[in-house]
């Protein structure tokens, strides 16, 4: 009976539906195209949404105080394209110290939006929509318009995210690592802890002494941190350094955090949502080519089952919702 | 950067003046016939490509003087303000390569009816504004030639596949149409296209489109991708699946960018009209309609050095030739010339 | 009088946790001013929005001029004939008055259905004319008054030819003149035949003005009668449920030393020249009406609004706070009016809300100590009794009366020594009611100073050892605890203490 009711519970989780769907998605594109669960196709796949996930929780804590990041691929953009230039013009720069300033460059330029939304007090939306056309158009400047490709960079830099070690590369244990870090900022810290009552209840956050400038400085820095070693990360692993570089990349994060169960509104979601959101895109990227399915019907059916997943989100959030009204009513 | 613009336009403009001063005094027989390049904007290596292609070209005519302008930023208003300079200096023709097709006219007329000769290159301007147009290639020559490229790579057997950018791309969807045509032909009897994919010039949607055809045919012999950030980060799926030497590359590559990838032979040929031959079949074409050797007129025969002949077709339109292939011997060159020169 | 117009049997109400409405019995009868009588909390407001088609019983039967009715939308009820003037303005500040009185039921002329505005300024003039009111039709509704907003809702409920008019508390924002000219607009439609509902927690209103009345308490249907037939003492048992004794257990306390101290504090255009003392031990209860610039100057020394001029003292020393933390530190709590908007933070755990204010004590370079997190919560959590499944489920998931113990759980667990509680009874059930009521007495026992902001007169005659009664930012009037009753406090309210002569 206990063991019933904790499963049902446990059933209640968005991140648990997640997992489910994770599942029969998989199965589903298996049945298709055996190959999909490969060992080598995973980590194919994994490599490929380490980057997504490594953006889409800066996102999320801007999501979380009921912001909203629109600048992340432009951040990604002019950061990559900065440590990618630095690489080239110097290719004896030991390529840590190209990684760092690449993160530098991508975590002041979220400072930045976080100076406009706190001290400008102009809203997250209007903000990063503008700075997302600015650090575009620096991206450009800095550039000249060129790129910056395979032979310009060093094996170095090429090799950042190819790197292994214990068998797995770089770039996913550079997601692990933040999916970690980022985990224990949100449970365990002061400032998480802030980020969330922010989000949850401004006023009731402005009363208790929470400072909503500073939680706004540390979300947009570390969004901005974040896209920063995703840009570097983006340009070495595909040996390229473009302009149009995670062009529309920040509507993929945002869906990724709504999967993934954060509420739009602000106060509520996690690392865990988060996380399996963007696998869960993840794998329908990777997917949608192997399958025989025609392209043009490739977009209409990403829409689809996100749309379905966001369903049967909200279809689970309701349950439980009854399952509050039951407990009390009894 | 921006002061290094500006400090060439002045300098232009300046010897601009000098000329204008020269042409008030009357013109010497032997005086050089000056024929204008002029481009979207400066500092774009692509694009000063074509002034080396008007120089070789005006060396071996002998007597023409190849002049290299354009604007700092690509808009028809800083070609119009050229031009009205140009038709005040009384040059003896102009080629263009247009910001805009249509709102150049006006001023092209301008200039013709003033005796200075106008034609167009790279990207056209609307008929009434130009003599001639001439196109660096078209829809069937570049498609059968992908095909040509692929096949002579996989020694004509095998399955390719074909990245793209979007799927409504018009110029791709043409030439991709050419492909489906041309490995009709008996030759290619042991090959087959077996899907179009989009990447829709992303490197991240590319790159997974990429893998996703190598997956799904695991016997693949070739990717076409006619598209340049398409084929580079097709050359980099290939290299990440360790296919190189097994799936075989070819496309549309910008040289400076392909560099890597032609040198270690992942992609060992590809294609791409040559700014250098586009600017030497201009200036040639300048000189045959200024000394008046032709009219411009349709089925006109102009003799253009080593690319041999251009033949003038309906509404002046004429076609260079296939495009330009880049492999390990000539990569290094064109790729430093499409580097920017600062 | 004897037929009745509008008759509910046995309604209920579901909400998601909450069983707002048990049972509900209702006749309304035209030419009557029918008063609905109950605490806030007690389910008046859902009722109201049944009958105007807003929400949809649960269960029960709503017959209307006798037939059988369901009211799907507010459209609906409002074709119907039943208009209701909401207890919070819901006007479109951006659109001019006549715009606002049409919203929903515009006239149509002509025939391609044209709206005809000529027609309907037309006819809002001679409505506001009627009504004895100076207001244009053309101004926009954001350059008016509260209390000509207020007279512009009630005109628009009465644009409606409609037989029965709820009004929702309507005179909680309006001065004393307004409220006669309320009343006068009241008989005249009584006289016109209609039927009133009157909803408000004021018995001086409800003796004045209605002929019957029914009670409302905790969702369910206690009682009705004529109002002649009743006196104060008995509609209040049947609307407390209790004595008054136990409603307001305030225990007599020994007034300790003085611990703060305002004098003439001033914010700009707020309030002015605020000057009062407040001592361990004691409750000091704040009353006016809504606007009154109680919470305001709460706010100030809570240090989250500005001080423009005048001093605080703070156990002898001179204070002046820049922000909630500054006050905090001077363990001074401020438990805000809006539990919902201001108090508690819905989505996160009854333990994470309980410990924020704390956070920057309860870490260490910024990492929490989630062990004595646990202890703390624990200790003021099952000290407020809050009823909860764990003390890491959501508070969204509690009732109203639970909420509000959170949030009194997390001031209480800084350990403060003044204590400001605005409104801290507002839309919770009797029992915590007064269970909250018993934790404050209690408190001030102790020696913790309180300062109790409310507007339910009830509340701050039951529970108060002094009252301040604010007006239009300014204190008018200060009573003890003997001095005070609800005639005096009630006219020093609206602006009328010192007419008494005193």
């Amino acid at each position: 009976m206990k063991v019933a009711k904790n499963f049902k519970t446990l059933m209640q989780k968005r991140e648990v539906t997640l997992i489910i769907l994770i599942v029969i998605l998989t199965a589903v594109v298996t049945f298709r195209a055996p190959g999909f669960i490969k060992i080598n196709n995973i980590s194919r796949i994994l490599n490929d949404t380490s980057i997504l996930m490594i953006v889409a929780i800066g996102q999320f804590f801007v999501i979380l105080t009921g912001g909203i990041d629109l600048s992340v691929g432009s951040i990604i953009a002019f950061s990559g394209m900065a440590a990618s230039m630095m690489n080239q013009y110097n290719p004896a720069l030991p390529v840590v110290l190209v990684l760092l300033a690449g993160i530098v460059i991508g975590a002041v330029l979220g400072a930045i939006n976080g100076v406009l939304v706190t001290f400008g007090k102009v809203p997250p939306i209007i903000t990063t929509l503008g700075t997302m056309s600015i650090y575009r158009g620096f991206t450009f400047v800095l550039s000249r318009g060129q790129w910056v490709t395979a032979h310009e960079m060093s094996e170095n830099y090429m090799n950042i995210p190819h790197g292994h070690f214990i068998g797995i590369s770089n770039l996913i244990w550079s997601a692990v690592i933040v999916v970690v870090l980022t985990y224990y900022f949100s449970k365990y810290t002061r400032s998480g802890r802030e980020v969330y009552a922010i989000g949850g209840n401004k006023t009731a956050a402005h009363f208790v002494g929470v400072s909503k400038p500073k939680v706004d400085m540390i979300i947009f820095s570390l969004s901005g941190l974040l896209c920063g070693l995703a840009g570097v990360m983006w340009t070495a692993r595909y040996a390229a350094a473009v302009n149009e570089t995670a062009a529309g990349f920040e509507l993929q994060t945002v869906a990724a955090c709504v999967l993934g169960g954060v509420s739009v509104a602000g106060g509520s979601g996690g690392i865990p949502g988060v996380v399996l959101g963007a696998l869960f895109l993840g794998i329908i990227n990777n997917a949608l080519p192997v399958v025989n399915l025609s392209p043009f019907f490739q977009m209409f059916i990403q829409g689809v089952v996100v749309l379905l997943a966001m369903f049967v989100n909200t279809l689970m959030g309701k349950r439980q919702e009854k399952s509050v009204l039951k407990r009390r009513c009894s | 950067m921006k002061k290094l613009l500006i400090l060439m336009m002045a300098m232009v403009l300046a010897g601009g003046f000098v000329f204008a001063g020269g042409q008030q005094e009357a013109k010497g027989a032997d005086e050089p016939l000056k024929l204008v390049l002029l481009v979207k904007s400066l500092g774009n290596g692509f694009f000063e490509a074509y002034a080396d292609g008007g120089k070789e070209a005006a060396k071996e005519l002998g007597n023409v003087e190849s002049i290299y302008m354009g604007p700092s930023t690509s808009t028809a208003e800083g070609q119009i303000e050229i031009i009205e300079t140009l038709i005040a200096q009384r040059v003896d023709g102009i080629a263009i390569s247009a910001n805009d097709r249509d709102a150049l006219i006006p001023v092209a007329k301008k200039a013709m009816k003033a005796g200075i000769k106008v034609i167009s290159f790279d990207s056209g301007i609307s008929l009434g504004g130009r003599t001639v147009d001439l196109v660096p290639s078209e829809s069937e020559l570049i498609g059968r030639q992908q095909v040509q490229l692929i096949a002579e790579l996989c020694n004509y057997k095998g399955e390719v596949g074909i990245v793209s950018a979007t799927s409504q791309a018009t110029n791709q969807n043409l030439w991709i149409e050419w492909m489906f045509k041309e490995i009709e032909k008996p030759e290619y009897k042991n090959m087959k296209l077996v899907e179009v994919v989009y990447g829709d010039d992303a490197a991240d949607k590319s790159y997974r489109e990429a893998v996703g055809l190598m997956q799904k045919y695991p016997k693949l012999a070739g990717i076409i991708s006619p598209t340049t950030i398409g084929v580079l980060a097709s050359a980099k799926a290939i290299e990440d699946e360790g296919k190189q030497g097994v799936v075989q590359l070819t496309g549309l590559g910008l040289p400076s960018e392909m560099q890597h990838y032609i040198e270690n032979g992942t992609c060992v040929q590809m294609a791409l009209w040559n700014p250098i031959d586009l600017g030497y079949s201009s200036t040639f074409i300048l000189e045959a309609l200024v000394t008046g050797k032709v009219e411009g007129k349709p089925g006109d025969v102009i003799k253009a050095g080593r690319m041999g002949d251009i033949v003038i077709g309906e509404d002046g339109l004429s076609v260079m030739g296939a495009p330009f292939v880049f492999n390990k011997d000539n990569i290094a060159k064109f790729a430093a010339m499409f580097y920017e020169l600062f | 009088m004897s037929d009745t117009v509008l008759k509910l049997e046995n309604i209920t109400k579901f909400f998601p946790g909450i069983k707002a409405l048990d049972g509900i019995h209702l006749n309304i009868r035209p030419g009557e001013v029918h008063a609905l009588i109950g605490e806030n909390g007690a389910g008046k407001s859902t009722l109201v929005k049944i009958l105007t088609g807003v929400y949809f019983p649960t269960s029960g039967k709503i017959s209307y001029k006798g037939e059988d009715v369901s009211f799907k939308t507010a459209i609906e009820a409002q074709e119907a004939g039943i208009t209701a003037i909401h207890q919070e303005a819901s006007m479109f500040p951006e659109l001019s008055v006549t715009e606002n009185i049409y919203m929903g039921h515009h006239l149509k002329g002509g025939k391609i259905g044209a709206l005809s505005w000529r027609q309907m300024k037309k006819q809002t003039a001679s409505l506001l004319n009627r009504m004895e009111l100076d207001i244009n039709p053309d101004t926009l509704v954001k350059n008016l008054g509260v209390a000509q907003r207020h007279m512009v809702e009630i005109a628009k409920a009465l644009s409606i030819d409609a037989d029965v008019v709820i009004m929702d508390e309507p005179t909680s924002a309006l001065t004393l003149r307004e409220v006669e000219d309320l009343y006068k607009i009241v008989r005249q439609l009584k006289a016109e035949g209609k039927a009133i509902i009157f909803i408000s927690h004021k018995f001086d209103e409800i003796f004045e003005i209605c002929d019957y009345f029914t009670v409302l308490r905790d969702g369910k249907y206690i009682g009705e009668g004529r109002v002649a037939d009743h006196n104060i003492d008995e509609i209040v048992t049947m609307m407390v449920g209790r004595s008054l004794d136990q409603m307001y257990p305030k225990s007599d306390v020994e007034k300790g030393d003085e611990i703060l101290k305002l004098d003439n504090l001033s914010s700009d255009g707020v309030f002015k020249n605020i000057s009062f003392n407040l001592c361990r031990g004691e409750i000091l209860g704040f009353f006016g009406l809504v606007g009154a610039g109680r919470t305001e100057v709460m706010r100030a020394i809570f240090g989250i609004d500005k001080i423009t001029s005048g001093d605080l003292t703070l156990r002898g020393k001179r204070f002046r706070p820049h922000s909630a933390k500054d006050a905090m530190r001077q363990q001074i709590a401020y438990v805000p009016e809006d539990r919902q908007s201001q108090g508690v933070i819905l989505e996160m755990s009854i333990a994470k809300n309980i410990t924020l204010p704390q956070i920057d004590d309860l870490s260490t370079f910024g990492f929490l100590h989630s062990k004595k997190e646990k202890e703390i919560s624990v200790e003021y959590g099952s000290m407020m009794e809050i009823k909860a499944a764990s003390w890491n489920v959501d508070a969204d998931t509690l009732s109203g009366g639970n909420q509000q113990k959170v949030v009194l759980a997390k001031w209480l667990s800084t350990k403060p020594e003044i204590l400001i509680l605005d409104e801290p009874t507002k839309g919770i059930d009797v029992a915590t009611k007064a269970a909250v009521h018993k934790f404050v007495s209690d408190l001030a026992s102790k020696g913790l100073a309180v300062i109790m902001v409310s507007s339910e007169l009830p509340e701050i005659l039951g529970m108060s050892d002094r009252v301040i009664v604010m007006h239009e930012g300014e204190i008018t009037a200060e009573y003890s605890r003997d001095e005070a009753d609800s005639d005096r406090i009630i006219r020093a309210a609206t602006g009328h203490a010192w007419a008494e002569g005193s």
